[in-house]
């Protein structure tokens, strides 16, 4: 946190010649971590939202508030029993393993097991997307469902054929909003691992963090930020270049 | 066929509660430390029910901080963000969904582009812009943002909008109607679950909002439940069964207002069947 | 309003981008402003200061009644700032938006290179031109300088290390308990016996019998948080850079060596938990009994304090030396303060021990006045009869503190946040286990040595 002084590009060569230890690897964490959680959440939260649209299940108000939970209770709360559940000596999850003689993992606390179990956390936390596919079901027009069962289609043809066109949209949106934020993931790693072990939850947005706030370089930090929004715009814009062959507006946009 | 669709909704059933139990799990957990002494919470194996409950946490809790005023300036600024919210995104998701109008694109690329900037690096720079015109220390840096639309809420509306048929827009037009009637008549009756959620959204973002109060406010006097709930941790050491109790306190009105508002998703599937 | 949330949407982004692209453009090597230059106070203005602080409820009721009482006495007015949480973020926000507070708490990392930056008051001036303060009435570990002859001030307390350990558990496995004197200090193989009969399996074997299983450990003899590894270090007669300050300490034989056994405490002697098992240790394993001794800074007295136990408290046991780590973060008085008098004014009443008395007898803080060290009369006001200070306390942590406290390296050493980011997970490979002190250490060291600028203040 200095004087400012204009130094050029300086900033940026810093990066690609290697002399920042940590660009490289901070990105291929994040990466790891976007491959992982946007597919998964998006497919996860999806299935949830669907199950919980069937015209059969009651108490729907219930279940959909006790989905958005963990997105509600603070963080100081839930990290508490992620590391609790994550413990590898006396958590939930090895005490599973355990019971179904597998063998048991350090999750947290392994540089092989960090950013699977981040994904594993954040999953439990995709009350809002759930809420935006629910509130995106319940837009689907009836009557496109009652005409095909008058055509005598099954559950699988009414879901590939309406549900899922229909949906394409909304699709698109969390997909966008999920990468972005998938990109910038931080606080699990600021609350839970700072980075670690051994900078293998680095996560580009922490390492930013990290770099303005902790060691006072904001500049450095300014442009590790620029190069972050590259990618997510780079990325966002082939989404939407893809997205005029499966995206299906009622309307031109 | 009945017998098989009978399987199928007990499993459906079964993999929700399951999921159910787990998402419940965050609430049970806050709810028995809140009723625990601080060293009852990390006994390991957990211990799942208090034993003796203690009640006087909450008290102790409510009285620590200056609780209630943090609970009315914290709905000060939801209500005001919730307004805003609510206003400007339906109003501009309006205009990219709906409206064509030169550089349209563009617009809707910068705006999509001020999300991608990591929130480490702009905190500053708007931080000085607010200091600029002297609202430091005051609710506008983290009002003023939402009236000016978030990029989120407008996207989010902008797909909603656009699944809405364009037909009914253009009979509208032959009858005479203009854009805003459109938009007051049509768009929004039919987006109802959309901006429900948009509302919830903002009521939740701005209820649990920490860093933007923390950094703006400098007078405990203004300070939000967030920034109260903190003051239970600090480097060394945290007081958990009244952070715990805090906390309780603080999630039930976004809970009750969650579990109201989610209500009105039936409504809006009459309305979308009805007109479909 | 369509257009006008346009031009507003294109606005702000104009603006933000600027602002971001100058930022990333700019550098930190910037020359030091020098706004030393002290300005009286006009006659009759009305004085106010802005004090920032962190801390949980009960330093903040601490502090902020002291500010009350620094009014009333002085009639300048003091608007407390109590930081939360995420400290640095907030002040490193206020300084580069220019509304720095007066004076306030600050983490010795950012404290010295702000100073660096001619964003922190010098204080040697007005220290010289007091009659009132004398320097040396103050222990002497205590200062951060960040050049010769140019201080950022003091510590806000002193936090001394030691020993401390539930008294019961020790009787109960008929194990002599920690001396509290430096001359007595137990030195490494008795302090890793006693730590083997203190440490049993699920059948209630101690470490020491044979047939003892350290896979199923339900008691630990003795527990440490890596962070306080520099205690054995400075023990060892090392430090976190070599004496010169050219060269990186933890590669030095000495320094290799603490770590090492520090290490071998959980993986060859099996009496302390690892770091994965310490995850699933609650915060209060010795009043729980899954540990019996650990070492921490004198702040969790105050924890301990509150908890049902028996507290004990000794000397570290000793490696080459019987020592201890004095730690600390300074209180800093910010050089955009538009009242430098007033605020040093407030600077010495905050440092007065008398003024935060109820923080020192509670446990959390040592004072850092040496009358409060030797004057038996200021002793009895916090450091006996009371129970965050248990019998011994004056023997084990203040006299041990006063007189063979080694400072952390965060009073002196350049550069120590970015030599830590590459140190921390390095070290992470020996508290797991997976590599020697030696091969871990020494693997890091090429990175680490550019990074060395040597000490503050020398």
């Amino acid at each position: 946190m200095n004087t400012p002084k204009f130094i050029g590009l300086d900033n940026y060569t810093r990066l690609f010649d290697g002399t920042d230890q940590y660009f490289y690897n901070s990105l291929a964490v994040t990466f790891k971590y976007v491959i992982l959680r946007v597919p998964l959440g998006l497919i996860f939260s999806f299935i949830v939202a669907f199950l919980l649209n069937m015209e059969f299940i009651r108490g729907k108000s219930i279940f959909r508030t006790i989905f958005y939970l963990p997105v509600i209770v603070p963080a100081v709360a839930s990290s508490m029993i992620w590391i609790w559940l994550f413990s590898p000596d006396l958590g939930l999850f090895n005490s599973f393993l355990e019971a179904l003689n597998l063998p048991t993992l350090n999750w947290l606390y392994s540089e092989e097991t960090v950013v699977p179990s981040i994904v594993l956390m954040s999953l439990w936390g995709m009350g809002s997307t759930i809420i935006i596919f629910l509130a995106g079901l319940q837009g689907v027009p009836r009557s496109l469902y009652e005409a095909a069962i008058v055509d005598g289609a099954g559950a699988m043809r009414k879901f590939l054929h309406i549900t899922i066109p229909m949906m394409t949209p909304i699709i698109f949106f969390n997909l966008i909003m999920g990468s972005i934020g998938a990109f910038q993931v931080f606080t699990e790693a600021l609350i839970m691992t700072q980075g670690g072990p051994n900078n293998a939850s680095l996560f580009y947005n922490y390492y930013i963090y990290r770099e303005a706030f902790l060691f006072g370089e904001m500049g450095h930090a300014s442009a590790i930020a620029w190069i972050l929004f590259m990618i997510i715009l780079i990325v966002t814009a082939i989404f939407f270049r893809t997205s005029k062959s499966w995206v299906f507006y009622e309307s031109e946009v | 066929m009945l017998r098989s669709r009978r399987i199928s909704q007990i499993t459906v059933y079964f993999f929700l509660l399951i999921g159910a139990a787990f998402c419940l799990l965050p609430l049970f957990w806050l709810i028995r430390s809140s009723l625990m002494t601080s060293i009852q919470i990390f006994e390991m194996p957990p211990k799942w029910i208090p034993a003796p409950f203690q009640f006087q946490n909450y008290v102790e809790a409510l009285t620590s901080i200056d609780f209630f005023r943090f609970f009315r300036n914290t709905l000060t600024i939801t209500i005001s963000c919730l307004a805003g919210a609510l206003i400007s995104s339906s109003l501009g998701a309006y205009s990219y969904a709906r409206l064509s109008w030169p550089g349209r694109n563009i617009f809707f690329s910068l705006l999509l582009a001020s999300m991608m900037l990591p929130s480490a690096v702009t905190l500053i720079p708007t931080f000085i812009g607010w200091r600029l015109v002297d609202l430091i220390n005051t609710y506008f840096p983290l009002i003023m943002p939402v009236w000016f639309g978030s990029a989120f809420d407008i996207f989010l509306l902008r797909q909603f909008y656009s699944s809405i048929p364009k037909d009914l827009d253009e009979a509208a037009y032959v009858d005479g109607a203009g854009p805003w009637t459109i938009f007051y008549r049509i768009i929004i009756p039919l987006s109802k679950p959309a901006l429900i959620v948009i509302g919830l959204f903002s009521f939740m973002n701005s209820w649990n909002d920490f860093m933007g109060p923390l950094v703006y406010l400098n007078e405990e006097s203004k300070f939000t439940m967030a920034l109260g709930l903190q003051m239970f941790q600090s480097l060394h050491s945290a007081q958990w069964h009244l952070l715990m109790a805090a906390s309780t306190f603080v999630i039930m009105p976004v809970i009750i207002v969650f579990f109201i508002g989610q209500r009105y998703f039936i409504e809006g599937i009459t309305l979308t069947g009805m007109k479909g | 309003m369509k257009k006008a949330k346009r031009l507003n949407a294109l606005a702000l982004s104009a603006v933000f981008t600027m602002t971001v692209i100058l930022t990333a453009c700019s550098s930190n090597e910037g020359s030091p402003e020098n706004q030393n230059g002290i300005k009286p106070p006009k006659e009759g203005e009305q004085v106010t200061l802005k004090f920032s602080f962190w801390g949980d409820t009960i330093e903040k009721k601490t502090v902020t009644e002291a500010l009350k009482r620094f009014e009333q006495e002085t009639g300048i007015i003091v608007e407390p700032m109590h930081v939360p949480s995420d400290y640095l973020t907030k002040l490193t926000t206020m300084v580069a938006g220019n509304v720095a507070p007066d004076l306030g708490y600050l983490s010795s990392g950012a404290a010295l290179s702000w100073a660096e930056d001619g964003k922190l008051l010098n204080l040697t001036p007005l220290i010289e031109s007091d009659p009132d303060f004398k320097k040396e009435d103050y222990l002497d570990q205590i200062w951060y300088d960040y050049a010769p002859g140019k201080t950022i001030g003091m510590s806000t307390a002193v936090e001394g290390y030691g020993l401390m350990y539930n008294k019961d558990m020790l009787l109960d496995a008929g194990v002599e308990l920690p001396p509290t004197e430096a001359g007595k200090a137990w030195d490494w193989d008795t302090f890793i016996e006693y730590s083997k009969k203190l440490t049993l399996d699920d059948t209630g074997k101690n470490a020491l019998d044979p047939a003892f299983n350290p896979d199923k450990i339900k008691q630990y003899g003795f527990q440490y948080d890596p962070y306080n590894m520099m205690a054995a270090v400075v023990s060892n007669g090392g430090n976190f850079l070599t004496e010169d300050g050219t060269g990186f300490g933890l590669t030095e034989p000495e320094a290799i060596e603490a770590i090492q056994k520090l290490a071998d405490l959980m993986y060859v002697h099996h009496v302390s938990p690892t770091p994965l098992q310490t995850k699933s240790l609650p915060d209060m394993a010795l009043q729980t009994k899954k540990v019996a001794m650990t070492v921490s800074g004198n702040w969790a007295l105050q924890a301990f304090a509150e908890q049902d136990f028996n507290l004990g408290v000794g000397v570290l046991p000793k490696l080459k030396e019987s020592n201890t780590l004095l730690d600390g973060a300074p209180t800093v008085i910010f050089s955009s303060t538009k009242h430098p008098e007033e605020a040093w004014l407030l600077y010495k009443y905050m440092a007065d021990p008398e003024s935060v008395l109820p923080l020192i007898a509670g446990g959390l803080w040592m004072p850092l006045k040496k009358s409060w060290y030797t004057d038996p009369e200021l002793i009895s006001k916090w450091a006996s009869g009371n129970k965050a200070h248990p019998e011994g306390y004056t023997e084990s942590f203040m006299k041990q503190t006063l007189e063979n406290g080694i400072r952390t390296p965060g009073f002196e050493v350049k550069n120590l946040t970015k030599i830590n980011a590459l140190v921390t997970p390095a070290l992470d490979l020996v508290w797991t286990g997976k590599e020697t002190a030696e091969q871990a250490l020494k693997g890091v060291e090429p990175k680490v040595e550019p990074l060395i600028q040597g000490y503050y203040g020398r």
